[in-house]
């Protein structure tokens, strides 16, 4: 079957993405360097005040570890999904899915209310008597982690379940009968199968966790400022377009590396 | 908010003596635009002018006061539409042809932007721009509502006459202690800061930035910030913060729906939005023509029995029920307690400011 003759099946998506996407972007890139006049002023800009740096470390390190929690949780659960009955099956990957159908501005708030000092978390662990004092959940680094895992676990879950599906149980049965213990066979067959899962799941969280800014600025504290929250603001609030493109590009060339080392991984495990 | 929008044909006091005593007063002196509707009917029927405000509550109260009435009086149609993004706006203007004929901004956004030309000067052959108070006039906008950043606490935390009633008394942490919510943007923190740190207020501007900033730190561990007004209220509301600023029109709502806050109106730090024409209408005078109704009393009064936003127009108390009147900013021993923000020095400082913000957030 050749891919080029059907090429023209894409070309309204093309189309679509070079209009909507492609001229926008490069019209903002290209005002990273014009404006306020041509020249790198505004990458200066970002290299010379600590606040940017600072922003950026964030955003890397935030993203990074709501990757990790979502990778520590999404596998188990990715595991049970593709080695359950049909019907928990169904049951499971609809729990998954549930919060892609409510809007990020509600479930953020609803995690307010869960995780504030008089919230139900807290309540509840004061009640049993885990905790004396009020656990502080709320307006700093672990409330915008928690918000975060919540959105973005489904991105995890989704690519490990669909190849998790794919790994022939007889491999690890065979493992079994040659006599590998459960935990080398885990090791070196199940997991070196389903690393393609887990690549596309970690580049997929921390490529979309890069760009967000909602859920930092509603669960976060004074500390936990993204560089989304810094672009959002140069354009809507400041006006300076040339800061925020020079931002942008720099959101984008992350995670442009991110796909890349990605890539490349994946290519050389096959 | 709904319950807000759910309220209001009950709660407007239009009491028809008072109504006619305005506008006839308005109408001898030649006030009232619409004295002649049948002429005001020739000029603009059929004529469609394009409304841009914020949505929600707010608008629908902009919608049933000036909008409708305008369009009753004249026979043009006026369409809603927003929320109002400045970064659209600007666009559109840059583009030469904005779909928006008036547009509701806010009083920082009107000072940057008529640097830029943004808008078109108020045309006072059509806007009688002597109905709001003076304070509220400028060369390119009419303000039209007025509301203010207030001290606001949960009276099971502090109970009312105990509670801080100064931003000195709100930033002592040992007479006060406990979490305290603030506003996370550079204005108005940095003038709540140094009137904290025994600035007067006659004395605020130019702000002495250091100054403020350092007093900052002095609660930045004991400070929750809101970026959302649903917030700032809910902070208070869950008692997450026992004290908080927050603004008036807020505390209203919530008191409104039962919940137990308080407000404090000594040094209230007030704002203003204005409506405004963008720069290329096609249609200017009858943008202006619109801002004209909006200065009409009984439309600010029924905005203000709506959403506790203050009128600019000092006639319209004469229709404001008694018992919303504290509520509200520009209610006389209200605006004595308080000050109106520096637009004239916020539109010079507040770039470098707001990103100074930040960077004090992140060190």
């Amino acid at each position: 079957m050749s891919i080029d003759k059907r090429s023209w099946l894409v070309a309204p998506a093309v189309a679509l993405l070079a209009v909507v996407f492609v001229y926008p972007v490069f019209w903002l890139l290209l005002r990273s360097f014009s404006d306020p006049y041509w020249g790198i002023q505004n990458f200066r800009t970002l290299v010379d005040r600590p606040l940017y740096l600072r922003a950026l470390a964030n955003t890397v390190i935030v993203s990074g570890s709501v990757t990790l929690v979502c990778l520590l949780l999404g596998y188990p659960l990715a595991y049970t999904i593709a080695n359950a009955g049909s019907r928990l099956r169904r049951l499971l990957v609809f729990a998954v899915l549930i919060p892609f159908w409510t809007s990020l501005l509600v479930r953020t708030f609803a995690w307010m209310v869960l995780l504030q000092q008089k919230g139900l978390i807290n309540q509840a662990l004061l009640r049993l008597g885990l905790i004396d004092q009020p656990l502080t959940l709320i307006y700093n680094r672990v409330g915008v982690i928690i918000g975060m895992v919540h959105i973005l676990l489904p991105f995890m879950v989704l690519p490990l379940y669909s190849v998790l599906t794919r790994i022939d149980p007889s491999y690890t049965s065979a493992a079994a009968s040659l006599g590998a213990p459960p935990l080398s066979s885990f090791l070196r067959i199940y997991l070196p199968l389903s690393l393609p899962g887990v690549l596309t799941g970690t580049v997929l969280v921390f490529a979309i966790g890069l760009g967000y800014y909602i859920t930092p600025a509603l669960l976060g504290g004074p500390g936990d400022t993204m560089i989304a929250q810094l672009i959002e603001m140069q354009v809507s609030e400041l006006g300076r377009w040339g800061l925020a493109g020079a931002l942008a590009v720099i959101l984008l060339l992350g995670t442009s590396v991110a796909f890349a080392l990605v890539q490349r991984v994946i290519a050389a495990t096959r | 908010m709904n319950d807000t929008d759910g309220r209001s044909a009950s709660r407007v006091t239009l009491d028809r003596r008072q109504f006619l005593a305005v506008s006839g007063s308005a109408a001898a002196l030649g006030l009232l635009g619409a004295g002649d509707p049948g002429f005001a009917e020739s000029k603009y029927a059929g004529q469609k002018v394009v409304f841009a405000s914020w949505g929600g509550a707010y608008q629908d109260a902009q919608k049933v006061s000036f909008c409708e009435a305008f369009a009753e009086k004249t026979g043009a149609s006026v369409v809603q539409d927003g929320p109002v993004s400045y970064s659209k706006l600007r666009v559109m203007i840059e583009g030469g042809a904005p779909t928006w004929d008036v547009v509701d901004v806010t009083i920082d956004f009107l000072y940057s932007a008529v640097k830029d030309k943004l808008f078109e000067k108020i045309d006072t052959s059509i806007v009688n721009v002597n109905r709001v108070e003076k304070k509220f006039q400028h060369e390119y906008g009419v303000g039209n509502i007025v509301w203010s950043y207030n001290i606001g606490y949960n009276t099971a935390v502090f109970s009312p006459g105990k509670h801080p009633q100064s931003w000195a008394e709100f930033f002592d942490l040992k007479r006060f202690p406990g979490r305290r919510s603030l506003r996370d943007r550079v204005n108005p923190m940095l003038e709540i800061a140094l009137l904290a740190d025994g600035v007067k207020i006659e004395n605020l501007y130019p702000l002495d930035v250091d100054r403020a900033f350092k007093k900052l730190d002095t609660i930045k561990k004991d400070a929750v910030f809101w970026t959302t007004n649903s917030q700032s209220q809910q902070l208070l509301i869950d008692g997450e913060a026992g004290v908080g600023i927050i603004n008036n029109g807020r505390i209203y709502d919530a008191v409104k729906k039962g919940s137990k806050l308080g407000i404090e109106w000594n040094e209230n730090m007030q704002s203003v939005d204005y409506l405004v024409v963008p720069t290329g209408v096609k249609n200017k005078s009858i943008a202006m023509a619109l801002i004209d109704e909006m200065t009409l009393p009984e439309h600010q009064a029924k905005v203000a029995e709506l959403m506790a936003l203050a009128p600019t127009n000092p006639d319209a108390f004469k229709l404001i029920s008694p018992s919303l009147s504290p509520w509200l900013s520009t209610t006389p021993e209200n605006a004595k307690k308080g000050f109106l923000v520096n637009e004239e020095y916020w539109k010079d400082h507040y770039k470098d400011l707001a990103e100074k913000w930040e960077a004090w957030k992140l060190s």
